[in-house]
């Protein structure tokens, strides 16, 4: 068991390309830290070189108390998932398991005893003698994580593991990765495009935008206090709202406006705004802060004009206009009587307002 | 509109009569390029006196065959070309595999270098290197010998075949050896257990072409051997003489020098073909 510190790290491909700036992240012994970001932001980067497949440019990386940069992989006592499984294809499932452990001269016996742990939770006993390329994608992947379990490493690193499976396996697996976490709690490092495997698995979730971390804290935090407009539209689908919009005095209240829309902004968050006083800043709204409310009181609602119902079943998705802008609603009761062309009320809670400003982007 | 799915040549015919035509067509062009073939083997079953006139009579024999395998230098010359290509693809494929992954996987002076070194090899006409090789084989002494023959073979081995390996390792994904860099290889453990076994197909590829390469090798053979080492396509060459032209006899040792040629095309086919899709 070992916790991960990185600090200052960074990645230069030759002269032009700066993949990794700047990361400082300490990862708790025992914690999942799901690092997610648009494809190119750094975050397997960072994993390689936490696995030393990847050459630091400068800074550290400490696993433990021990420092690894100059380590090669094989002395770091990692286990790392890739995309595409990486089993070894000319060998059996159980020689696949077996590798690690034969590489440190462990007795064929002991082997035999952690593939039948390994085996037993993943439920790969009747897979042993068979070659990878008779799995199917999800089997592979269970073998893959199979093999980084029966080495019992100090840390998990899992570099895409569920991009290359269909949707539902997606799920499933998703859901074993969690269960694995919670049997045998290892620090593990999960890095994935989708906030969504991001946010169910990590304790903790790292947004990282152009080789910067942009913000680091739980899933629920990283939803509901996003630090900037990056991280706010990248957590959470449908996407946040953006609209650009003004800040007046209306009395001794706060109100934003934007054309076709006045809110007027609750105490709780009117402090941070009254700098803003006069002038122009974005407004975020979370698609499913949205409610139909014909009900509601003055200055939390507004009209918009329905454009596109999306029926999904379970609920409906509205995308609205107001003014120039366009505004998605999700979680419509799926029974609800929308068509397009109609015209509708939508309420907002004032504390479910994001501010963010226009240059820095930065949420205030 | 109709939707067409099948060439517009003989369109208008019966499908029964299209598909005779194109057997007919592909049988026209197996026997364009097996005709050499079939005329050789017919003139090695002649009579010294029917090889100029091989489309008639029916005298037929199989004296060359009996005649040439009389010949100890035959002998000697096939032994020897067995010898040199088993050697040649032997020492070629190890540092083909090797140079091959090395341009695969990894970027630097060191394999820019190699890269740029064989590429120029490539380029230089193959015949301007027998001269040069001659004297070098001279002033080291190894004019003549196995090793003065096998050398200048893996070197051009290597120029050709470090490309195709090149194209078999970036078919493979790498990601296979860094999973076995974490699990305790180090890099060397990590391409001989990892990508080797992987490429096998492809070595397997590679070892048949070698082989057929150095097997059917003329030109180095001709100026850097003797006397002292006969290869059969030299030896098979001196038929024709001061004293004349023996094609038949000719004939005779080409049919046998194909044989082996054939068997490892035929058998080492599945392998080139697999291995070259890889």
């Amino acid at each position: 068991m070992a916790s991960i510190t990185l600090s200052k790290l960074n990645k230069h491909y030759g002269a032009l390309h700066h993949a990794v700036k700047d990361v400082d992240l300490t990862i708790a012994d025992r914690e999942f830290v799901a690092l997610v970001g648009p494809s190119g932001c750094g975050k397997s980067t960072t994993l390689r070189m936490i696995a030393g497949l990847e050459d630091i440019s400068s800074g550290e990386i400490r696993i433990g108390e021990r420092v690894v940069n100059h380590l090669p992989p094989r002395d770091r006592d990692v286990a790392m998932v890739f995309q595409n499984y990486a089993l070894y294809q000319h060998m059996s499932v159980y020689d696949n398991l077996a590798f690690g452990l034969r590489n440190k001269r462990v007795a064929e016996r002991e082997i035999k005893a952690a593939i039948d742990r390994a085996a037993e939770i993943l439920g790969l006993h009747d897979l042993l003698k068979r070659k990878p390329r008779q799995l199917s994608g999800g089997q592979q992947q269970r073998v893959a994580l199979g093999r980084c379990i029966v080495r019992n490493p100090l840390v998990f690193l899992f570099d895409e593991p569920l991009s290359n499976l269909d949707a539902k396996l997606r799920a499933q697996m998703r859901g074993e990765i969690k269960r694995l976490h919670a049997q045998l709690p290892t620090t593990s490092v999960f890095v994935t495009h989708d906030q969504v495997e991001a946010m169910t698995l990590g304790d903790r979730v790292v947004v990282m935008r152009d080789g910067s971390v942009q913000q680091v804290g739980t899933p629920l935090a990283v939803y509901a206090k996003p630090v900037n407009r990056f991280v706010a539209g990248f957590i959470g689908a449908p996407a946040m709202n953006f609209l650009d919009a003004t800040v007046s005095a209306v009395g001794s209240a706060l109100h934003v406006t934007a054309p076709g829309l006045d809110l007027a902004v609750g105490e709780e968050r009117a402090r941070g705004l009254t700098p803003w006083r006069g002038r122009r800043l974005v407004l975020g709204i979370r698609p499913e802060h949205l409610a139909l409310g014909d009900g509601g009181p003055l200055g939390r609602t507004f009209d918009a004009k329905v454009e596109v119902v999306e029926q999904l079943g379970s609920e409906m998705l509205l995308e609205v206009r107001v003014g120039r802008a366009r505004l998605t609603v999700a979680r419509v009761a799926a029974e609800a009587q929308v068509a397009p062309g109609d015209q509708v009320r939508l309420f907002v809670p004032s504390g479910r307002l994001h501010f963010f400003d226009p240059e820095s982007e930065a949420a205030f | 509109m109709p939707i067409v799915t099948q060439p517009l040549l003989f369109g208008r015919l019966p499908p029964r009569t299209r598909k005779l035509l194109f057997a007919l067509f592909v049988s026209a062009i197996c026997l364009l390029f097996a005709f050499p073939v079939l005329w050789l083997i017919l003139t090695s079953l002649r009579p010294e006196s029917g090889v100029y006139y091989v489309h008639r009579g029916t005298e037929f024999t199989l004296g060359n065959f009996l005649e040439v395998l009389q010949d100890e230098r035959i002998e000697q010359a096939f032994a020897n070309s067995a010898i040199i290509a088993t050697l040649a693809t032997f020492f070629s494929l190890l540092v083909t595999v090797s140079s091959g992954y090395m341009l695969s996987r990894f970027t630097g002076p060191a394999a820019r270098t190699w890269f740029g070194t064989i590429y120029v090899f490539r380029c230089v006409p193959y015949i301007s290197w027998v001269l040069p090789l001659y004297f070098v084989a001279q002033s080291w002494g190894v004019y003549d010998t196995y090793l003065g023959l096998l050398l200048p073979h893996i070197a051009v081995h290597i120029c050709f075949f470090s490309w195709l390996m090149k194209g078999f390792f970036d078919g493979i994904d790498p990601s296979m050896e860094y999973a076995a860099l974490i699990d305790g290889c180090s890099r060397w453990g990590a391409f001989l257990r990892v990508a080797l076994p992987s490429a096998i197909p492809a070595i397997a590829a590679l070892g048949v072409l070698c082989w057929l390469f150095t097997w059917n090798e003329f030109l180095f053979a001709l100026i850097l051997t003797g006397n002292r080492v006969p290869v059969i396509t030299v030896v098979m060459a001196q038929f024709v003489s001061e004293m004349g032209l023996r094609w038949n006899l000719m004939a005779a040792t080409a049919v046998m020098a194909l044989v082996p040629a054939f068997l490892l095309a035929l058998f080492g086919q599945k392998y080139v073909v697999r291995g070259l899709r890889l």
